[in-house]
């Protein structure tokens, strides 16, 4: 999209802190003066003593929890990335493999993650697998279908010319489709991210006993609602700083496209 | 001495459509020689895109036959490279990628085909942008490109769909004096579609003026216009007079077409 005004990265960094301390002045501001009731709603400050109280000294719990929700995210993720992509490439070639497994993907597609919970406690009890088998169910059809329609949308006359110029069906698609889908293959994975994410801290607050959401949960349990916000912007920034790791990888992956300018 | 390469034969094409039967092209014979430039002009939607689908194999002729060095053609046939009017470059890929892809297919070594490469990039003017992507040039630079990957593949044929219509004047002007100077420095047989008699003109060895739906062959003019085919040429009686008879024919199709179509 195109801004009006062209600013600086700079000046964008500078009016981004001013909304921020703003929205955090006023929220302090707020709780201070009586207007919130601090239980309901402590202010940043309380929060911030909170997430220090959470990640120094003895109970130190909140760098493990980050760890541990990151890792079934980043395992369940890359699983249903390392099977969904290839089959949506597959079914993006292959009008028969579309039509076969469509019915199927529409099926399991619309289902929230959180339905899959009652099944996978049953199946996996509250381990590891059964994160990860969460974030798979919930991830995998999305991926497929992110990836069909990247692999559909690569321009046939670019196919065209690679076997004008001599290349065989599987050249064409290792040397064509494969790239040319490969960005929106990667914009569909970083959606998928995100739904991720969803996944874990629901599983997480179900049935777990470490990790942002049982954190978040029990922290509930106990009306400690400092540590119930600690929890949520823990994820924010988790799921932000992971993002900005997935724009680096996309850059290195795609060196021709010009970042930033356009988006 | 000359010898045909390119022998097209009774060519025709049916498209079956949900609206019906769809003739593109009927009956349409045409000998080439090779090294010789060929220009078909034609009024739009009379087959001549589905003619150079044909040639390059992409499309079987529903009747008839195109044989190419004496073989019919029966698949994709990477002999006749084909200039597509969008460039069809392959954005993931540097000019130097792009250029020895044709070659990167048949597995001949990086060192090899990157120096092949870089000759026809030099060729065409590009020196310097090996390593720039198809996006970060305009799209006389990108026709460039285009010309000297189709080269870089070492094919007998030329085939060109309009690649020039979608460039501005000036830029088209540079683009057809470039492709006269190679296709007269190498030898290849081009066939050439365009919407633009002057371009014909200016290209050719011979004009072929294509009939409205179905497309046949109207009349073929030879085009003996002395080169360089500079502006004196373009000015000279000669060309005026060609020009007109060209356009006189191409006019009587294109209202043909209009009136069938209304
Ligand atoms: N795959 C197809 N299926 C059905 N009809 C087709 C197909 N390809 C071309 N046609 C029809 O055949 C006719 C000739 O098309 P073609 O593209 O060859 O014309 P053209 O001379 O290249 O036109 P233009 O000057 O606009 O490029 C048109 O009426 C077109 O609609
Ligand atoms: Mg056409």
């Amino acid at each position: 999209m195109k801004n009006k005004k062209n600013f600086e990265l700079w000046q964008v960094a500078v009016i981004g802190s001013v909304g921020l301390i703003v929205f955090l002045t006023v929220w302090e501001g707020a709780v201070r003066s009586g207007l919130i009731d601090a239980f309901f709603l402590p202010p940043p400050s309380a929060v911030l003593k909170r997430m220090i109280q959470l990640s120094t000294g003895t109970d130190a719990v909140l760098l493990r929890d980050i760890r541990v929700s990151a890792v079934r995210v980043l395992v369940g993720f890359a699983l249903s990335a390392l099977v969904g992509v290839p089959a949506g490439l597959l079914m993006g070639i292959s009008p028969t493999m579309r039509a076969f497994f469509n019915p199927v993907i529409s099926i399991i597609r619309p289902l929230p993650a959180l339905s899959w919970i009652p099944l996978s406690m049953l199946w996996l009890g509250i381990g590891e697998e059964q994160k990860y088998a969460i974030v798979f169910m919930g991830c995998f059809a999305s991926v497929l279908v992110y990836t069909t329609d990247a692999t559909m949308r690569v321009d046939p006359l670019l196919s065209l010319a690679a076997r004008n110029l001599g290349a065989k069906r599987l050249q064409v698609i290792r040397h064509v489709i494969l790239p040319g889908a490969l960005p929106n293959i990667l914009s569909g994975l970083k959606v998928v991210l995100a739904i991720a994410w969803t996944c874990v801290i629901s599983a997480e607050m179900v049935g777990a006993n470490v990790g942002l959401g049982f954190r978040i949960w029990t922290a509930k349990e106990w009306s400690d609602t400092g540590q119930v916000l600690v929890g949520m912007i823990s994820i924010s920034i988790t799921v932000l700083l992971l993002d900005i790791l997935f724009r680096l990888v996309e850059r290195a992956l795609l060196p021709w496209q010009k970042h930033g300018v356009h988006r | 001495m000359t010898e045909t390469l390119i022998k097209i034969q009774n060519v025709s094409m049916t498209f079956e459509t949900r609206k019906g039967r769809v003739e593109a092209v009927s009956d349409f014979s045409l000998d080439i020689e090779r090294g010789e430039f060929v220009c078909i002009v034609g009024a739009a939607g009379c087959g001549k895109s589905t003619l150079l689908n044909m040639l390059a194999g992409f499309v079987q002729p529903t009747g008839g036959s195109i044989s190419l060095d004496g073989d019919i053609i029966k698949s994709v046939e990477p002999r006749c490279g084909i200039i597509f009017q969008n460039y069809a470059l392959m954005p993931w890929m540097t000019v130097l990628d792009n250029v020895s892809f044709g070659p990167r297919l048949k597995y001949i070594s990086k060192k090899e085909r990157h120096a092949a490469a870089r000759l026809w990039i030099e060729k065409v003017g590009l020196k310097g942008f090996e390593d720039a992507y198809p996006g970060e040039l305009s799209g006389g630079m990108q026709q460039r490109v285009a010309l000297s990957r189709a080269l870089a593949n070492e094919p007998d044929v030329l085939l060109c769909d309009e690649p020039f219509a979608a460039l501005d004047a000036m830029t088209r002007q540079l683009m057809q004096e470039e492709l006269v100077r190679i296709q007269r420095d190498t030898g290849k047989t081009v066939l050439f579609i365009t919407h633009s008699i002057d371009e014909a003109l200016l290209l050719s060895d011979r004009v072929v003026v294509m009939s409205a739906r179905p497309g046949r062959v109207k009349a073929v003019y030879k085009n003996d216009l002395p080169h360089p085919r500079k502006m004196e040429v373009q000015i000279s009686e000669r060309f005026l007079e060609l020009k007109r008879e060209v356009w006189d024919l191409v006019q009587e199709e294109v209202m043909r077409s209009i009136r069938e179509r209304a």
